[in-house]
C-alpha cells in the first residue's frame, strides 16, 4: 500500500509521529563483540534499522591481489587499505530474502571502503589492512548511514586514529500528494529528517555523512529522482541531523570510557 | 568541501514554519446547545463517520468536532472516499473539524490488552482521549483563570456496550439518535440518521441469513495466491439485473455471475472476488431480458421475516434459463460462472432514484417513519429501502440517497435520503440528476477560484506594446489570415488556422490553440478546480465548464476581430501534404473570422470568392483531404457513433425537434489538422519528457471481442470481420456493405465501436513505447493539445511543450510521475462520465421533443433475445428494447434460434426478426416506471 502523507499536512506529524526535524531513537553499544576476538566491534540502531559491526586489524596484508580483485579494498602501498564487507541477513527485510549478490550492497561497500579510505589515518599503517564486517540484522530505512555510524564506533573501539567521527544521516522531502489541493502555495516540499522504511519507499532522500559536527560532507548518496531545488533543503536538514548523530556517538563512546575508567580505578 | 550550509539552513526552517497555517487549537466558543449550555466538541466513533458523513456535513449542524487518529486511520482502512470527504471538512474553516494525534501522544496512547479485539482497543483509545481531553480542558481554563465555564466533550457512538463503558469512566457519551434528537433541527436531521441497524435491533427475533457469508480475509488471500480466487470489478447487465460479469486478469473473457445469491450483495461497480462455481452450475449468457421492476413488483418493504432472497417469480425467470441451457448443451457454450465470495472495495456513491409509490401508505399526512424502496436511476442498481418521516412528500421527487449497509438478513441494501432534488420530470432536477449520477462537479467556481481570474476581467487586452512582459518568446502572427471553424453557436473557441504559401511554393500551415497555460498556472486554486473537473460537459441545455466562464468564453477563446495569445503549430508542407518541418511556438494572432462548418463550406464552394481567406481554406481542405488518405491508407479507422442533436427553442431550451449531426467536407479539415497537431505535439514533448509526457492511447482490442460480432456477420451476412489489425478491420469494415441497406454499414462500425477498448490518457513512463499507439487512428504516438478550453489533459500538453521549446522553464508539477498519473486517472474517469452524461442528456430531451407524438420510423435490429429484441433508430439516434410481449397479448410464444440470431414468434402474433433486420417501429414517448425517465417505447408494426 503506498505510503498517504496527505495526513502530514494536518498536524505535521510523520506517519510514525514524529516531527521533520527528529531523529529516531537511536542507541549504540561498543566492543559488543570482543569476546568473539575483534579488535574493534559495535552496535547500533536507528529506529527498527540495527548493525552489527566488527573491526579487524590493521593487520598484515595476507593476500592483496585477490582482494583488490575482489574490488574490496582500496589504498596505495604506503597506506593501510580499508575493506569493508556487508552481510545482510536474510531475515532482515519485511520478505525473507535469499542470500545472493546484490548490487547495491556491493556499492555500499565501495561507499563505505572510500569513505573510512580517506577519513582514518591509513598512513600510519603502511602495507596493512583494515577490514570492517557488518551484519545488517535488521532493515527500516537509512541502511547505509547505520553502518557508517556502526562502523565508526567499531573503529574507535579498535583503536584506529582518525579525526574526528564520522557520523551520517539521512534526509527526505514530502512530495505534495494530489489529493491535497493547498491553494496558490508554492510547492516546496517539506525536508524530512531520517526517514524510515516506509517513507523511504516513497520519497526522495539522501544520506549524507559530515566529519564531526562540521559542514564538511565525506559521503552523500542520492539514488532517487528528486528535483535539485529540494535538495538544498534536504542537504542541509541532514547535515544538521549529522550533529545529533555525532552527539550521540559521543555520547557512547564516553559511557564506555567512563565504564573503563572505572574498571582501572576499582 | 562545500562549508556553507549555514545560512541556507535557515530558509530551511523558516519555510518549515510557513506550513504551519492550520489552526491547531480547538475554537473558543463551541457551540451551546439545549443539552450543553456551555458548549461541547463532539468526538465520533468510526462507525458514525461510517454511517453518517452526510449528516456531518450538515451546515447547520455538527460543529467543533475532534477527530482522532484512530478514527481517521480506521475510516481511511474502511473507505477511501468518505476519508477523503472527512479530509476537506478539515479544511473547511466553519465547520471547525480538527484532528487529534491521539496515539503519538503518552497520555491517550492504548495498548492492546491480551484478548481485547482490535475494535475494543480502539473504542478504548476514543474513550481515553475523551477523558483526556475533558481533564486538559478543564486544567487550561483554571490555568487561564477565566469564569467561563468547561465546555464538554461528548462521544458519539452507536454501540451501546461502547456508551455503558464511557458512563463508568465519567465520559458523555451519546448515540447518534440521541444527540440528533436534541439538536434544534432534529425533524430533518433525524431522517438521515442511519436507523438500520437499530430498526434490526429492535427486531425480536433474528432474521434468518438470506446470503452466504463471505470468506474470512486471509482465506480470500490465500485463495488469490493459489489462483483459486479472482479479483475484479463486478458489473451488472443493463438488459437483466439478475445477471453480472467480472473481468479478472486470469482470464480474456469475463466470467458470469448469475442470481441474487451468487452477486452475495454486490453492487454494480464493487471490486469483488468471486470462485469459481463447479462446470455443471455453469451457464450461458442470458438471452432474455429481466427487469426487476416487472418481476418484484409487489414486494412489501416491510417485510422481514421470512424474506427469501429468490422470490418466486424470480426462481421461475432463473428455471427457464436452466432448463435452456440443459436443453442444449450440446450447441450451446455454457460459460464460466462464479458466485461472490467477498468484496475488496464498496464502491457506493450516491445515488439518484425516485420512491416507489406503490412501496408506502397513501395517507400523507403522518409523520411517522416508514420504510420504502427507492428505485434507481441507474437500473444496474438495486432497489434501495429507505426509512423516512416525509415519504408522502417525497413521492413524486427525485431524491438523492446512499447505501448504508447490506445485511446478510436483509433482501436489499439499506441506506438514508441525502437530499430532495425537486419534481420528477422537471428540467431541473432531471438535470442535476443526471450530474450527480455521472458525478459531475457543477456547484459554481469557489471565490478562491476566481481570484485567480486576471483583475482586469473582460476589459483584459493583448498588451499594445511589444515591449511588455507578455510579449516575451511570443511570435507576432497578427498579420497571418487566421480564421475558426466550429459548430454554429460556439463560443469557446479553442482554435484557429491558416495555410499560404511561401515564396518557394511550398505551403505554411498553421494551427493556432488558444493560450490557456497563460492564464491557468500550475497549483493555484483554478488549476486544482480544472484538475478535478477534468472536462467541460455539454448538455443539451447547459454547458458546465472547466474553467471560469471569463476564460472560457472570452480571454482564452480565439475570437474573430479581436488580438488573443495562441499557442502556434506551423508546419511547412508540401503540395503532398508532407510536412518538412515543423514549429512550435507561442504567439499572438488575431482571427478575421469565425465561420461555422455550414459558413465555411459555402465559402469555399463559392467559386466567386477569390479572397485570400478562402484561398487559404481551399488549400486547408485540400490538404486534409490528402492527410486523411494517408491516414486510412495506414489503416486508421472510421467510426460511428449513433449522433443527434436536439433542436431547442432558443429563449426556453424547450426541445423540437431531432436531426442527426450532418458532416460536412470542413468538420473533416478542422478534425484532420488537429490530429496532426495532437500527434507532432505528442512526439515533441514526449522526446522532452520521456517519463512524464501527459499522451493518450487507444489499446488494441483483444481477439475475444470482436468474437460475437464476426460470427453474428458470418451467420446472417457471409461477411467476415478481421479484427488482427487496425488496417485489417478498417479494410473489412469497408466491405461490410449491404446494397439495399445503405445504413447497414454504419450499424456494423455502431457495433464494431462497441467492441473496442476506450481510448485513455497516460503518463509516457507507465507504459512501453510500442503500447502508446493509438490503434483508432493508427498513429504510433497521440495526444490532446487541440482544446486547453474544455479540457485539462490539453492544459498539461501545453505546459509540457512550453517547457519543450524552453518558452518557460519546467515547473515541477510536470514531471512528477505519480502526481501525473493520478491527473491522468482522474481525467480518463471524467472524461468517460462527461461523455455518459452528454449522451444521456441527449436521450432526456429527445424523449421530451417527441412527448405526445406518435412517429414510424424504421430500425434496425441490433440484438435479439430470447423473449425481445432490440432495435436501433438512426433518425433518432436510439435504441430501445422490444419485449415479446409487447407484440401482442397475450404473450406470443417465441422460439429463439441461438445459432441464427432469429426469433420467431407463434401464437398471437406470429413474426419473425432476424439480427440486423430492417423493421418499421412505432414510437412513442411512455414514462418508464422503474426509473421515472420518460423514455421512447417502440412498438414492432
Amino acid at each position: 500500500m503506498p505510503l498517504d502523507t496527505s495526513t502530514y499536512t494536518l498536524a505535521l506529524l510523520r506517519l510514525d509521529g514524529r516531527r521533520w526535524n527528529e531523529l529516531r531513537r537511536m542507541t549504540g553499544q561498543i566492543s559488543t563483540q570482543s569476546a568473539a576476538g575483534a579488535d574493534g566491534s559495535s552496535f547500533l540502531s536507528i529506529g527498527n534499522t540495527s548493525v552489527l559491526c566488527t573491526v579487524n586489524g590493521p593487520a598484515e596484508i595476507r593476500n592483496r591481489n585477490a582482494a583488490n580483485a575482489a574490488g574490496l579494498t582500496t589504498g596505495g602501498d604506503d597506506e593501510a587499505s580499508v575493506s569493508v564487507e556487508i552481510s545482510v541477513a536474510g531475515f532482515s527485510g519485511v520478505d525473507r530474502k535469499k542470500r545472493g549478490g546484490d548490487r547495491r550492497v556491493l556499492e555500499m561497500q565501495s561507499t563505505l571502503s572510500s569513505a573510512f579510505q580517506t577519513h582514518l589515518f591509513t598512513h600510519l599503517y603502511p602495507r596493512s589492512t583494515i577490514s570492517i564486517t557488518l551484519h545488517v540484522l535488521a532493515q527500516d530505512g537509512a541502511l547505509l548511514a547505520t553502518c557508517i555510524n556502526a562502523a565508526t564506533l567499531a573503529l574507535v573501539d579498535a583503536g584506529i586514529p582518525m579525526p574526528e567521527y564520522l557520523v551520517a544521516c539521512t534526509a527526505g522531502v514530502t512530495l505534495d500528494s494530489v489529493s491535497e489541493l493547498r491553494s496558490g502555495e508554492e510547492e516546496s516540499g517539506d525536508p524530512l529528517l531520517d526517514l524510515n522504511g516506509q517513507e523511504e519507499m516513497e520519497l526522495p532522500f539522501l544520506t549524507a555523512a559530515t566529519v564531526g559536527s562540521s559542514d564538511m560532507i565525506s559521503v552523500l548518496v542520492c539514488e532517487s529522482r528528486c528535483r535539485v531545488e529540494r535538495v538544498e533543503g534536504m542537504l542541509a536538514v541532514a547535515v544538521d541531523g549529522c550533529k545529533q548523530v555525532k552527539e550521540i556517538l559521543d555520547g557512547v563512546v564516553r559511557e564506555r570510557g567512563g565504564k573503563i575508567l572505572q574498571g582501572m580505578g576499582g | 568541501m562545500p562549508k556553507a550550509n549555514a545560512s541556507i539552513h535557515q530558509t530551511v526552517i523558516l519555510t518549515s514554519l510557513f506550513f504551519i497555517a492550520a489552526p491547531f487549537v480547538l475554537s473558543e466558543g463551541p457551540n451551546p446547545t439545549k443539552g450543553f449550555p456551555n458548549g461541547h466538541y463532539l468526538v465520533p466513533d468510526t462507525n458514525i463517520l461510517l454511517n453518517a458523513m452526510d449528516l456531518l456535513e450538515q451546515n447547520t449542524a455538527f460543529h467543533d468536532v475532534i477527530i482522532l487518529q484512530t478514527v481517521l486511520e480506521e475510516l481511511r482502512n474502511r473507505s477511501l472516499p468518505l476519508y477523503n470527504r472527512l479530509i476537506s471538512l478539515t479544511r473547511s474553516e466553519e465547520k471547525r473539524f480538527y484532528v487529534f494525534f491521539n496515539e503519538f501522544r503518552s497520555e491517550t496512547y492504548v495498548i492492546r490488552e491480551q484478548g481485547e479485539t482490535i475494535n475494543d482497543r480502539n473504542d478504548r483509545a476514543v474513550r481515553t482521549a475523551a477523558k483526556w481531553y475533558s481533564n486538559h480542558l478543564q486544567e487550561s481554563i483554571l490555568k487561564s483563570r477565566s469564569k467561563r465555564k468547561t465546555p464538554s466533550i461528548v462521544v458519539l457512538t452507536d454501540d451501546k456496550d461502547n456508551r455503558t463503558k464511557a458512563k463508568a469512566t465519567n465520559v458523555t457519551a451519546y448515540s447518534l439518535l440521541e444527540y440528533v434528537s436534541q439538536l434544534e433541527d432534529a425533524d430533518r436531521l433525524l431522517d438521515m440518521v442511519v436507523t438500520s441497524q437499530q430498526a434490526r435491533s429492535n427486531a425480536s427475533a433474528p432474521a434468518e441469513n438470506i446470503y452466504p457469508d463471505y470468506y474470512s480475509i486471509s482465506k480470500i488471500n490465500t485463495g488469490i495466491r493459489a489462483g483459486t480466487l479472482h479479483q475484479g470489478i463486478f458489473n451488472v447487465s443493463t438488459y437483466n439485473y439478475l445477471e453480472g460479469t467480472v473481468n479478472v486478469p486470469a482470464f480474456d473473457k469475463s466470467l458470469i455471475i448469475m442470481g441474487r445469491v451468487n452477486s452475495n450483495r454486490a453492487v454494480s461497480g464493487d471490486v469483488v472476488i468471486v470462485e469459481i462455481l463447479p462446470q455443471s452450475q455453469w451457464k450461458s449468457p442470458s438471452t432474455k431480458v429481466v427487469d426487476e421492476e416487472t418481476l418484484n413488483r409487489n414486494e412489501n418493504p416491510d417485510a422481514e421475516e421470512g424474506e427469501s432472497v429468490v422470490t418466486e417469480q424470480e426462481r421461475r425467470a432463473l428455471q427457464d434459463e436452466v432448463k435452456k441451457v440443459h436443453g442444449k448443451t450440446s450447441e450451446s457454450h455454457p460459460q464460466p460462472t462464479v458466485r461472490v465470495v467477498g468484496i475488496a472495495k464498496r464502491n457506493w456513491r450516491q445515488y439518484v432514484g425516485h420512491i416507489d409509490g406503490t412501496s408506502i401508505s397513501k395517507n400523507k399526512q403522518t409523520r411517522k417513519l416508514e420504510t420504502c424502496f427507492l428505485l434507481p436511476m441507474d437500473k444496474r442498481i438495486p432497489r434501495i429501502r429507505i426509512r423516512t418521516r416525509q415519504a408522502g412528500e417525497l413521492v413524486g421527487k427525485r431524491i438523492l440517497v446512499t447505501i448504508d449497509s447490506w445485511d446478510q438478513d436483509s433482501r436489499y441494501p439499506s441506506g438514508h435520503f441525502v437530499r430532495d432534488l425537486g419534481a420528477l420530470e422537471s428540467k431541473g432536477a432531471e438535470t442535476e440528476a443526471l450530474l450527480l449520477e455521472y458525478d459531475i462537479q457543477y456547484r459554481p467556481f469557489p471565490k478562491a477560484v476566481l481570484d485567480c481570474l486576471p483583475a482586469e476581467g473582460h476589459d483584459w487586452k493583448v498588451p499594445a506594446s511589444t515591449d511588455d512582459t507578455g510579449w516575451q518568446k511570443r511570435q507576432d502572427l497578427r498579420d497571418l489570415l487566421v480564421c475558426s471553424i466550429d459548430p454554429v453557436g460556439c463560443q469557446d473557441i479553442d482554435d484557429a488556422l491558416h495555410a499560404r504559401r511561401l515564396p518557394d511554393g511550398t505551403i505554411e500551415v498553421g494551427v493556432h490553440i488558444a493560450d490557456v497555460s497563460h492564464f491557468v498556472k500550475p497549483n493555484n486554486a483554478m488549476d486544482f478546480e480544472a484538475a478535478t473537473r477534468g472536462t467541460t460537459v455539454y448538455l443539451v441545455d447547459k454547458r458546465i465548464d472547466m474553467l471560469p466562464m471569463l476564460l472560457g468564453t472570452d480571454l482564452c477563446s480565439l475570437k474573430p476581430y479581436i488580438e488573443r495569445y495562441a499557442f502556434s503549430t506551423l508546419w511547412q508542407m508540401n503540395d503532398d501534404a508532407e510536412i518538412l518541418d515543423v514549429r512550435f511556438t507561442k504567439s499572438v494572432i488575431r482571427s478575421r473570422e469565425a465561420f461555422s462548418y455550414e459558413q465555411a463550406q459555402i465559402r469555399i464552394d463559392d467559386a466567386s470568392q477569390k479572397d485570400e481567406l478562402t484561398q487559404g481554406m481551399r488549400t486547408l481542405l485540400m490538404l486534409s483531404q490528402r492527410l486523411r488518405q494517408k491516414r486510412m491508407d495506414a489503416g486508421a479507422l472510421n467510426l460511428a457513433s449513433p449522433e443527434v442533436r436536439v433542436q431547442t427553442e432558443s429563449e426556453t431550451s424547450d426541445p423540437i425537434d431531432v436531426k442527426t449531426k450532418e458532416l460536412l467536407a470542413t468538420n473533416s479539415l478542422v478534425e484532420e489538422f488537429m490530429l496532426l497537431a495532437n500527434i507532432s505535439v505528442a512526439g515533441k514533448i514526449y522526446n522532452f519528457f520521456p517519463s512524464t509526457a501527459l499522451l493518450r492511447r487507444h489499446a488494441d482490442p483483444p481477439k475475444t471481442n470482436f468474437e460475437e460480432l464476426s460470427n453474428q456477420l458470418k451467420v446472417r451476412r457471409g461477411l467476415e470481420i478481421d479484427s488482427s489489425s487496425s488496417k485489417t478491420l478498417a479494410d473489412s469494415l469497408d466491405r461490410c456493405v449491404d446494397p439495399q441497406e445503405p445504413f447497414f454499414n454504419t450499424l456494423v462500425r455502431i457495433l464494431a465501436t462497441r467492441c473496442m477498448m476506450s481510448a485513455e490518457y497516460f503518463v509516457a513512463g507507465s507504459q512501453a513505447y510500442s503500447e502508446f499507439k493509438h490503434y483508432g487512428l493508427a498513429t504510433e504516438i497521440y495526444t490532446h493539445f487541440t482544446s486547453p478550453i474544455r479540457r485539462y489533459a490539453d492544459l498539461i500538453a501545453h505546459r509540457q511543450l512550453a517547457a519543450a521549446i524552453e518558452y518557460e522553464p519546467v515547473h515541477p508539477s510536470l514531471n512528477g510521475k505519480a502526481k501525473l498519473e493520478a491527473i491522468c486517472q482522474n481525467i480518463n474517469v471524467r472524461h468517460r462520465n462527461a461523455q455518459f452524461a452528454g449522451r444521456a442528456s441527449i436521450e432526456y430531451y429527445v424523449g421530451q421533443a417527441l412527448k405526445g407524438r406518435v412517429i414510424d420510423e424504421e430500425g434496425f435490429v441490433m440484438r435479439v433475445f430470447s423473449n425481445g429484441f432490440v432495435v436501433f433508430v438512426p433518425r433518432f439516434g436510439i435504441e430501445g428494447l422490444i419485449k415479446l410481449k409487447d407484440l401482442a397479448s397475450p404473450e406470443p410464444e417465441g422460439v429463439y434460434d441461438e445459432q441464427k440470431y432469429i426469433l420467431t414468434t407463434k401464437g398471437s402474433r406470429e413474426v419473425s426478426v432476424a439480427l440486423f433486420d430492417s423493421v418499421r417501429v412505432k414510437i412513442q414517448d411512455v414514462l418508464d416506471e422503474s426509473s421515472s425517465k420518460r423514455k421512447l417505447k417502440m412498438e414492432l408494426l
